[in-house]
């Protein structure tokens, strides 16, 4: 059934397809009205589960990690303050290899104020323990939640399915609900490995000594590198039954591309665009979208980009004091030496708090690639506009793209 | 689920494991030490005031008392005329007013006085048999304990009833002699044989008692001190002690209007308070030094003072002036406090030039009392007019042992009951062959000297020389503040011309709620404070030994049991 939803609503049918049986959550700016959908789906009765209101994001993921560990199949969404608010219970979540799912509603953290979208609220939390994927659509929010499910519950570790706010929390688009019988053939009842029984009382989440606490961490690596079996089959599993295609590393024209732009999130469709117009003018340039942070995709990544010449990574976040999170991530697979396949990378930090990435900025950045070498600087400012002039290490976007 | 089988791969476990023994933090370990209490400690008769007053709030009555008579036969008797160091003691008067200890007691021994001890604990009988001279407090103590332990016992008193100073010193309005003759006659259940009229030196000869495998010298001080002043012997002066004997025997001599005493103790109190009581309209005692150092009861002195006896303090007599040979009064010297002396108190001086006469129709010589010493043989040793013993009572090695006021002279009941306990022990050891000196750091009731005859036939486990708790250690929060509960007393105006007892005593529900002032320092009352406060619910109920127990796998040593405890049970272990 295809029907006219936000990416806030997709997240929250995504949920309700996956009989999640605890909803714990605490209302933020973009991530609201995922809340409400499905405080509004329990109340009639379309969603059998126990929504719990809770006074903050610090007891929903508290509350999120009892249900867990009580065996219940669990959902909470949370954005920016909330998030980092529930930090401590993340860790923890992660820590305890609850299979819980959270959506991330990408919001720039605070002072100042801001409600624009910002990658730097997720990313702030990828050593958690927790999988991370970073989506394009809201069809891809719906599909990623039920997926998540799957594996979380396989491999026991939490996931979280994010993407930025308002550009895809409260834009409409068409989604394909699937029927739930086709999600139950996918999605089975949560039967756990250990769960907390009165029958049969047991420790949870006691103290490890350190030769336990140090192979427990090497565990939830472990479990992570394993993860990426698991999840390309949950996925193709998921492509078989409903026959929609997700990449966690989407590559676009890249076999024969002298640039690559690597991006994440929204900003993937426009790039495409952009690739395409490029590829038109007989320019080799390919994208590849970032859907899979955590665990990170390095052997893929590595095949994709060891060919190209250069490679341009947006960033719609910042780990100050060193720059755009995808980027180093991307540099620390690729710069091994100044050998074959080992590509120039061009560090670009855009569209931090809100401010759009448009079709015309992400060809500056194409341009950019190609002609300035090496790159002005570590991180070029594109965009970014400071009393009017231009940052000395970036530019503006160019004429308005007519076409 | 059912048991973890697999090593899980996050901390799941359903068994406790090293790591989960957070006690392993612990750098502090508090333990569960019971400790004495400082009434305990103080009572020279060794009761276990404690242990009684515990029972008592529970209404327990009868166990109180068989408690107390374990230590001591004479609840009745120093529940009246004892000095109740305890109650000078008691934590409790840091924080309000001390325990009712002494009403208490006397609330016990009545409410048995319709019962007897019961036998059931009696020793089988052996053939070793001890003499005791004298039927006083520590005779017929010492008497008492080595019958329970299945001695023959033959107590010789010259008078015609036993008792001695209690029957003969102490007037009927502190200690009835009905009171007495129940303890008596309790004592005398239990086979101890008074063989009254019967004086050692007169009727028997000390030598014909070799046929005893032991022998108890307790014939007290029943001789008046002279003052050894000038025109002392002759017709008009009184020895208070005959005084006291004469009344108690049912005699009402006729002493004038005005009498006057001489003497700060106990004997020239109780002549006092009798001469009033016997119509006598003016009592004025002489002491020579200050209130403070006046060896009587102050709680005596106080109700003689509320009957109208005047007390003149810092004066001595240094003359009797007679008329016609008979005392018509006596010259007096005041006097001031110089030093303290060797007994502690400051040593007076007469002040020169300060001479006054006072005139009285009766002068009574209460200056204290001396054992007759003259029936005894030259082994047995005397210094200063005391039978000379050692702290078991101990006279000579051939089995002699002394107790009392005959080698005391401090001249308490409860002393003298103390001294019979210990040396009916030291008689106990010495037949067995053994030595009481040997046993008594196992038997020892804190640090003044007191023992145990619990403890001597029931060991405790562990500890045995317990420390004492200060009040510092009470944690106040978890007590009221209460007033203390005393004995009523008889109106002052109802006191003439009679020698009803002075004190009523408790009634059941003023004995209930008194003895739960007590603080019950230093033993576990479960009153469940640890258990409740433990943040790791690490102290653990034993419902069948019904004790708490410290689970130290999981203490983590914050000693908040140690601070909540109301009554330092818990201590630091060292």
């Amino acid at each position: 059934m295809k029907k006219m939803m936000t990416g806030n609503h997709a997240a929250a049918y995504g949920a309700m397809l996956s009989r999640v049986e605890v909803i714990a959550a605490y209302p933020i700016t973009p991530q609201t009205q995922v809340a409400e959908k499905l405080a509004e789906l329990c109340a009639q009765g379309k969603l059998n589960a126990k929504y719990v209101t809770v006074e903050s994001e610090y007891s929903a993921m508290g509350y999120c990690i009892g249900a867990s560990t009580g065996g219940a199949r669990t959902f909470t969404a949370s954005s920016s303050q909330g998030l980092v608010f529930m930090q401590e219970m993340i860790h923890w979540a992660g820590g305890s290899r609850l299979p819980i799912v959270m959506v991330v509603v990408n919001r720039g953290l605070c002072s100042p104020w801001t409600v624009g979208a910002d990658q730097t609220d997720s990313l702030s939390q990828r050593d958690t323990g927790w999988l991370q994927f970073y989506c394009e659509s809201n069809q891809e929010i719906l599909d990623t939640v039920i997926q998540s499910y799957k594996i979380a519950e396989q491999i026991l570790l939490p996931v979280m399915v994010i993407y930025e706010g308002f550009y895809l929390s409260h834009t409409v688009e068409i989604v394909n609900l699937p029927d739930i019988e086709l999600v139950d053939s996918y999605l089975p009842k949560y039967e756990p490995q250990y769960k907390m029984d009165l029958e049969n009382p047991a420790t949870f989440g006691s103290i490890a000594g350190p030769d336990h606490y140090f192979r427990f961490r090497y565990e939830i690596q472990k479990a992570m590198e394993e993860s990426k079996e698991i999840i390309k089959k949950a996925v193709k599993e998921y492509e078989m039954i409903f026959g929609r295609k997700s990449d966690l590393v989407e590559d676009y024209y890249c076999d024969d591309a002298e640039v690559i732009l690597v991006v994440s999130g929204s900003i993937s469709g426009t790039s495409r665009l952009v690739v395409d117009k490029l590829r038109k003018e007989g320019k080799k340039v390919g994208m590849v979208k970032i859907k899979m942070f955590r665990p990170f995709p390095k052997e893929e990544i590595r095949k994709i980009l060891r060919n190209a010449e250069k490679i341009a990574v947006i960033d719609r976040n910042i780990s100050f004091g060193h720059g755009g999170i995808f980027c180093q991530e991307v540099k620390s697979v690729l710069n091994q030496g100044k050998t074959k396949g080992s590509p120039l990378v061009y560090g670009y930090i855009a569209g931090i708090g809100g401010v759009d990435i448009t079709y015309q900025l992400i060809e500056k950045v194409i341009d950019y690639t190609y002609n300035e070498e090496p790159p002005k600087d570590d991180i070029i400012w594109a965009g970014l506009t400071y009393e009017g002039q231009v940052h000395e290490y970036g530019f503006k976007e160019g004429k308005i793209f007519q076409d | 689920m059912g048991r973890i089988k697999v090593l899980p791969i996050t901390a799941i476990s359903d068994t406790p494991f090293s790591i989960t023994k957070t006690g392993r933090w612990r750098y502090e370990t508090p333990e569960f030490r019971n400790k004495l209490s400082p009434c305990n400690e103080a009572c020279p008769a060794g009761n276990d005031i404690e242990g009684f007053m515990v029972l008592t709030k529970e209404g327990k009555f009868r166990e109180a008392w068989e408690l107390i008579k374990e230590e001591n036969p004479f609840p009745g008797v120093c529940g009246r005329v004892c000095f109740h160091p305890c109650e000078f003691s008691c934590n409790r008067k840091e924080y309000d007013e001390a325990l009712s200890i002494h009403a208490i007691e006397r609330f016990l021994a009545d409410s048995q006085i319709n019962t007897k001890s019961e036998k059931h604990q009696t020793n089988p009988k052996k053939k070793e048999k001890v003499a005791i001279i004298g039927s006083g407090p520590a005779g017929l103590t010492c008497a008492y304990h080595l019958a329970r332990m299945g001695y023959s016992t033959a107590v010789f008193e010259a008078h015609s009833s036993p008792g001695g100073i209690l029957r003969t010193g102490i007037p009927e309005y502190r200690l009835p002699r009905s009171i007495l003759d129940h303890e008596i006659s309790d004592i005398e259940s239990w086979g101890v044989e008074i063989r009254t009229n019967t004086s050692i030196g007169k009727d028997i000869a000390f030598q014909d008692l070799k046929t005893f495998q032991a022998i108890f010298i307790s014939t007290g001080a029943h001789h008046s001190r002279n003052l050894e002043i000038t025109h002392e012997e002759g017709r008009g002066i009184l020895s208070g002690l005959d005084l006291l004997k004469r009344i108690r025997m049912g005699e009402r001599p006729s002493l004038g209007e005005k009498m006057i005493v001489i003497g700060g103790g106990n004997v020239a109190i109780d002549v006092a308070r009798s001469a009033l009581r016997l119509g006598i309209r003016t009592v004025e005692v002489y002491y020579r030094r200050s209130r403070e150092e006046m060896p009587a009861i102050p709680g005596e002195v106080e109700e003689a003072l509320l009957e109208g006896v005047k007390i003149h303090f810092l004066t001595s007599p240094i003359k009797v002036i007679r008329e016609r040979e008979k005392a018509i009064g006596i010259e007096c010297v005041k006097m001031t406090l110089g030093r303290p002396d060797e007994s502690g108190r400051r040593r007076p001086f007469p002040i020169e030039g300060s001479n006054f006469q006072v005139y009285g129709e009766s002068v009574i010589l209460a200056i204290g009392e001396v054992p007759n010493l003259s029936f005894l043989p030259q082994e047995v040793p005397v210094k200063d007019g005391l039978v000379q013993n050692d702290e078991t009572g101990l006279v000579h090695p051939k089995g002699i042992f002394a107790g009392g006021d005959v080698s005391n002279p401090s001249h308490s009941v409860v002393e003298a009951i103390g001294s019979g306990k210990k040396a009916a022990l030291a008689i106990h050891e010495y037949i067995r062959g053994g030595s009481l000196k040997e046993k008594f750091p196992m038997i020892r009731v804190g640090g003044k000297g007191t023992v145990s005859l619990k403890k001597y036939f029931h060991p405790p486990e562990g500890e045995t020389n317990l420390s004492v708790v200060p009040f510092k250690e009470i944690n106040t929060d978890y007590f009221e503040h209460l007033r203390r509960i005393s004995n009523p007393s008889l109106p002052i105006e109802e006191r003439k011309g009679t020698f009803k007892e002075v004190y009523a005593g408790l009634d059941r529900k003023m004995a209930e709620e008194e003895a739960s002032r007590c603080f019950t320092c230093g033993t576990c009352n479960m009153c469940g404070n640890c258990y409740i406060f433990c943040p790791d619910l690490a102290i653990n109920l034993i419902s069948t030994k019904n004790v708490y127990e410290i689970d130290y796998d999981h203490c983590k040593g914050c000693l908040i049991c140690l601070e909540e405890c109301p009554r330092n049970v818990i201590s630091l272990k060292v």
